[in-house]
């Protein structure tokens, strides 16, 4: 599939494990995506700094640094969507590296669709924020962050305070995961960072209002142990989709 | 170069002798007084007066300076020729002389019986300390608990900035957690470093001259145990004397105090302490490793299969592609193998942990039934959730997992397309999650055993699996303090796998009401 061959999006790999980086590559390639590759820290910084990138997926166990330092490190002076890779599926380091600015992590194995349907997300969430534009279709759900309004079905909702908030918080990083502390904290003020249930029943109320049913929900998405998380508009079960999102890439 | 400690203390001495000097007059005068209205003659032994205060009151240097000044006084005031210090009759020589030899014996008995006394009370707190200290250690938790207490009592005994080390590597930190260890200068740092390990075996330790007058004492608390770790102790900037001094006062507590840590068998428990965190930290990194080093090549392998499966070359090659799905299926199962192996590590090394919270039921439910998608596929599953279902307090993350366990055991044993049913109520304070199927149910023999490790249903052998997966989920459940049932009405009529969750309506705390003001 060639297309935009001169306009792709370019991805930086960064991983010690050269098997890894091929199957990145190819599957990337094969989805419309450039690939440049590093197999260190220390080269994935000085390539992040040199060349212009669209995307970093970054694997958490480098031989000269950890992972982490290198989402820190380039969140320092650039906004690229990052995604970080890890064979630890443990929740609090989830949340750390939320918290460290990464825009979302996949645990090791995984299938290629589901890392292209998260670097989809992150490119067009990258792209909205570009943008500027401040409204946002999920569904039948439209939220408009400019005139404070939410339509479902083209109806206007009525949300109190609060729920627009929560909503409000989780559009501004439509397609990312939010950590509970970070919606807590945002809603409700830093004192309040351990009460989650705040964040369950509200949830919940929000839920009832903007999902179809509430009770398996398809627009306000649970990340157990970790945060919540507002999908993004088009399917996400686009597993065999070749596309890259319009407008993405550099213009080189 | 003099401290300002030694500086101080000639200010003290000084003051000391100025107030003596004060009382010799004050009794030259009385004397005078004495003589010119009653006539008395012989007024020296009035001078013992002033020589017994001063000696009691600040020691030997006092009394001394007192006879003497006392001597003299006798000699200008009151024996003739007045006003000189000549004394012309031998009689009032012979006096003097006897004053003095008295004044300088009575100056020491009662200088020794004030250091005696002064010893006596210090003895006394340091009792009082060694019994504080004693009841401190009996209700030490950990190694820190009891490095803390022999900082502290030590601390408090001598007066001084003491810090403790367990080990070189807290030395080379600079940090034992306590806030003393910052102001440990570097030199002191690194003879600590050089005894902690095993450096020098010199039982009183070694004094390091920490520049700016200031003097550091090194030493094992105890040579005999290492567990008891290294302190340093600023012991100012005296004379090497009062060095001296502290020092054997140093031992004198220590020896009290590793008695005490000897009686308890502290250094046993330390040690013990120390092996099982050594243990927890070596099978922690191996669970690390293996993960790692397992989860890498699988990684490999499950990301090229699903590369090739979407690659444009393999479109309409359908038995390639089956190919490919059996590596990827194949590779899943390795995957969720050793994650089965890791947890089951974990359980028995009591390493189950939950991270408790105020977690919503219909989310848990449906990311484990998301997590299980592809192996659900062939089922048709129905789900039905209680409406206004309570909060849970639990770990969201491990009744996730112990559900995907359930949902595998149900797609294991029925057939495809069978229904799998999944309900959630609440009842009595409790949350139920069921999971029901239509497949072979259990016998009531392996009701029985189901939940042990290890055990797979006899009629099953051509079904794989490695019979953890039951034993898991029983664990995650009850580490979230819920247990996990099983009801089956017999051969071939289906099981019903139930968690039950502690959930209280009332207990979820109340909050702010959402104002609509804003």
């Amino acid at each position: 599939m060639k297309k935009m061959s001169d306009h792709s999006p370019i991805v930086l790999v960064i991983d010690d494990e050269i098997q890894i980086r091929r199957f990145l590559r190819t599957g990337f390639e094969l989805n419309g995506f450039a690939v440049h590759e590093a197999g260190t820290g220390a080269e994935a910084i000085r390539a992040a700094t040199l060349r212009p990138i669209d995307l970093v997926i970054v694997d958490l166990g480098l031989p000269d640094m950890d992972g982490s330092e290198v989402v820190e490190r380039i969140r320092s002076w650039s906004s690229v969507p990052i995604i970080v890779l890890s064979v630890r599926a443990n929740e609090a380091q989830k949340v750390r590296l939320l918290e460290l600015g990464a825009d979302d992590y996949v645990v090791k194995p995984f299938g290629m669709a589901e890392l292209l349907a998260r670097v989809r997300v992150a490119l067009r969430r990258q792209m909205r924020a570009a943008s500027g534009e401040p409204v946002l279709k999920i569904g039948q759900l439209t939220i408009d962050l400019a005139a404070r309004a939410v339509l479902l079905n083209g109806n206007r909702l009525t949300l109190t305070p609060k729920e627009y908030r929560l909503l409000q918080v989780l559009a501004q990083h439509a397609g990312n995961v939010v950590t509970h502390q970070h919606l807590l904290k945002e809603v409700w003020g830093s004192v309040h960072l351990h009460d989650t249930h705040y964040l369950r029943i509200f949830v919940r109320k929000l839920r009832q209002k903007i999902e179809l049913q509430p009770d398996s929900p398809r627009i306000l998405v649970t990340e157990l142990g970790v945060g919540y998380r507002l999908a993004q508009s088009g399917n996400e079960n686009d597993t065999a989709a070749s596309t890259v999102p319009e407008g993405v890439g550099h213009p080189s | 170069m003099p401290s300002a400690l030694t500086f101080d203390r000639l200010i003290a001495e000084l003051r000391r002798l100025a107030l003596t000097f004060l009382m010799v007059a004050v009794t030259c005068a009385a004397i005078f007084l004495i003589i010119r209205d009653i006539g008395l003659t012989r007024g020296t032994v009035i001078f013992l007066i002033p020589v017994l205060v001063a000696a009691i009151r600040w020691g030997l240097v006092a009394a001394l300076f007192a006879s003497v000044l006392g001597m003299l006084a006798s000699a200008f005031f009151f024996f003739p020729p007045l006003y000189t210090l000549r004394v012309r009759d031998p009689q009032e020589v012979i006096n003097l002389l006897l004053y003095i030899v008295v004044a300088v014996v009575v100056s020491q008995l009662a200088s020794r019986l004030k250091r005696e006394l002064e010893l006596a009370r210090r003895r006394e707190i340091d009792l009082r300390d060694l019994y504080v200290f004693s009841r401190r250690l009996a209700g030490a938790f950990d190694a820190a608990d009891i490095h803390a207490a022999i900082e502290d009592h030590l601390a408090n005994a001598m007066q001084r900035t003491v810090a403790l080390f367990a080990s070189a590597k807290e030395a080379t930190n600079a940090g034992n957690g306590r806030p003393t260890a910052g102001k440990v200068p570097e030199q002191v740092l690194a003879e600590v470093v050089k005894v902690a390990s095993g450096g020098t075996a010199s039982t009183l330790g070694k004094t390091v001259n920490a520049g700016r007058g200031g003097v550091w004492l090194v030493r094992a608390v105890s040579p005999k145990s290492p567990e008891f770790g290294v302190i340093a102790i600023d012991l100012g900037g005296g004379s090497k004397e009062t060095i001296n001094d502290l020092r054997s006062r140093v031992d004198a507590i220590l020896a009290d105090a590793t008695a005490t840590l000897e009686r308890l068998d502290i250094a046993h428990a330390i040690g013990e302490a120390r092996m099982r965190a050594q243990t927890d930290q070596l099978r922690e990194a191996l669970i690390e490793s293996v993960s790692h080093e397992l989860r890498t090549p699988l990684a490999s392998i499950l990301g090229a299969a699903s590369v090739l499966s979407a690659a444009p070359a393999l479109a309409g090659e359908d038995k390639l592609k089956a190919l490919i799905h059996d590596v990827r299926d194949e590779a899943e199962r390795l995957n969720s193998d050793i994650q089965n192996l890791l947890d089951a590590t974990r359980i028995s090394s009591n390493g189950v942990t939950p991270h408790l919270e105020w977690a919503e039921p219909a989310d848990i439910i449906n990311s484990a039934i998301e997590r299980c998608r592809r192996r659900l596929a062939k089922h048709s599953v129905a789900v039905d959730l209680a409406p206004d279902l309570p909060l849970v307090h639990a770990d969201p993350v491990l009744i996730q997992q112990a559900l995907v366990q359930i949902f595998d055991n149900a797609v294991k044993y029925s057939k495809p397309a069978s229904p799998i049913q999944v309900t959630a109520r609440a009842r009595d304070g409790r949350l139920l999650v069921s999971v029901t199927d239509q497949g072979c149910g259990l016998t009531q023999p392996e009701r029985e055993r189901i939940w042990d490790r290890f055990v797979r249903g006899e009629r099953h052998a051509a079904i794989a699996g490695s019979g953890l997966g039951l034993w898991i989920a029983s664990a995650f459940v009850s580490a979230n303090g819920g247990t996990l049932h099983a009801v089956s009405d017999g051969v071939g009529l289906g099981t019903t796998m139930t968690v039950e969750l502690p959930a209280t309506q009332n207990a979820v705390p109340q909050m702010e009401s959402d104002e609509e003001d804003e």
